[in-house]
């Protein structure tokens, strides 16, 4: 059992970087076009632009439930200089993406924002977000099926803080900018 | 193993029910237990089976990740009012609250496989060593990732192989949330062939993930071991009884009964199962050292 648990922890590190990818979220960091990791006053935080390739996922996910697919976050900081109520957005998709939202902090789902200012230094508390993409058939077999990103942004003044830019692709052979879901 | 209305179910009625109440505490929609911890701390997360995570604080205390044992303070006490009752009374939380053991066994119980296609393994000590194989495997990753010692070739087993993740989407889906049970990641998939089908349906007992692929479990019975020696309670054998009629042995869910028909405390779950079938009366739920 020991040799299995092993082999069971190798794979899911090998599927966890293409399927229900896990990402560090902090503010303000501006355009993240390239890895780049934050120091402020919490743990230094590793911001990547996400590649998802579905043809890189387990075998059984792409056998029994190919068309759907999910990214999560469990970490948002703010690593600025002064308390901020932000909000969420997911731009330039063109199919459906539920929103699954749970946190120790008060949430809209109406407007996708915090209904508190987040304190310099501070994270969401038991923060977990599920942002889970219904792929339609006619964009299933395409080469870059979801190209955009997520933005943070102020909710009272509507400035971007922080944009990631994701991607959802087909057949690039690799997927970048997972983290170990389990922090 | 089946369930016997006449016999089986009369005789563990108290257990058998506190599996249903053991599903309405914790799993939402109800999870009432789940509620009131969060009311009382003044919490406002959704409160589902995930609140009391069953593996993440054991995988922090070896990985070092201390702070996320302060940060996630419902789970980290959870694990630690489970192990303390385990040290005293025996892991009746395993054996009798469980949502995630209670189904799969009840799915063994009540889904009519004959026996001799169900795996059971008669000898203790390698059920023991299988169940150790894999709670020192569990520990070596989190000593490995949490120290960053082989964090990009090893993954933390704790979410991507989730059953609470698993049983609470189900339940949610079985009651109205269709949602919930719309994504499958491939570790969820395996969770749900190895847990309700392999060791559930296809084990005897219906304790296989019990068995071979909970920590929590494991290290139950291992802080279970210690208070039996110390004379806490736990499920006693008297062999001036026994006729060797192997009805406990039949219906323990754990494969805890070794050929002498003593207990192997690694193993037990305090289920009272042996208790209540044996009809010479040989097995007792005490304290106390054994004359």
């Amino acid at each position: 059992m020991f040799a299995v648990t092993i082999v069971a922890s190798s794979y899911a590190a090998d599927f966890g970087k293409h399927e229900m990818v896990h990402f560090w979220l902090a503010f303000p960091a501006g355009t993240v076009i390239k890895p780049t990791v934050l120091r402020g006053p919490g743990p230094p935080i590793a911001l990547t632009p996400l590649t998802i390739d579905l043809d890189q996922r387990g075998v059984l996910k792409n056998l029994l439930n190919p068309s759907i697919e999910a990214i999560s976050t469990h970490w948002i900081y703010n690593y600025g200089k002064k308390p901020v109520r932000i909000g969420l957005e997911l731009v330039n998709c063109t199919f459906p993406v539920i929103w699954e939202v749970g946190a120790n902090f008060p949430y809209d789902p109406e407007t996708r924002t915090f209904m508190q200012p987040l304190m310099p230094g501070q994270s969401i508390p038991n923060l977990g977000i599920d942002w889970i993409f219904k792929i339609p058939p006619s964009l299933m077999y395409s080469p870059v099926i979801y190209d955009g990103g997520l933005v943070i942004f102020d909710a009272d003044t509507g400035e971007t803080l922080t944009f990631l830019p994701i991607k959802i692709v087909r057949g690039s052979g690799v997927s970048s900018g997972g983290a170990n879901c389990c922090g | 193993m089946w369930l016997k209305p006449n016999s089986t179910l009369v005789l563990n009625r108290w257990r058998y029910l506190s599996f249903i109440a053991g599903f309405f505490l914790f799993v939402a929609p109800f999870a009432f237990l789940v509620r009131a911890t969060l009311f009382a701390l003044g919490k406002i997360q959704e409160p589902t089976l995930h609140v009391f995570c069953y593996r993440m604080p054991i995988d922090w205390i070896f990985g070092g990740r201390y702070s996320s044992l302060i940060a996630s303070s419902v789970s980290t006490g959870f694990i630690v009012v489970i192990l303390a009752s385990a040290f005293l009374f025996g892991p009746l939380f395993c054996g009798w609250l469980c949502p995630v053991g209670s189904i799969s066994e009840s799915a063994s119980r009540v889904i009519p496989i004959p026996s001799k296609y169900r795996i059971w393994i008669k000898d203790t000590q390698i059920t023991s060593g299988l169940r150790y194989g894999f709670l020192v495997g569990f520990i070596a990753i989190a000593v490995l990732v949490g120290y960053k010692l082989a964090a990009s070739d090893l993954s933390s087993i704790c979410c991507r192989y989730c059953t609470s993740s698993v049983l609470q989407n189900l339940s949610s889906g079985i009651f109205g949330n269709f949602l919930a049970i719309e994504y499958w990641h491939t570790g969820a998939i395996i969770v749900l062939i190895s847990w309700l089908l392999i060791g559930g349906v296809f084990m005897q007992g219906g304790r296989g993930w019990c068995l071979f692929f909970c920590p929590l479990g494991a290290l139950s019975n291992v802080v279970h071991k210690v208070g039996a020696r110390l004379g806490l309670y736990r499920i006693e054998h008297s062999a001036s009884k026994c006729a060797s009629c192997n009805s406990c042995s039949s219906v323990c869910p754990t494969w805890a009964i070794k050929d002498d028909k003593t207990i192997e405390r690694s193993l037990c779950i305090a289920c009272k199962e042996c208790v209540n079938v044996c009809p010479n009366g040989c097995y007792s739920y005490q304290k106390g050292f054994k004359k």
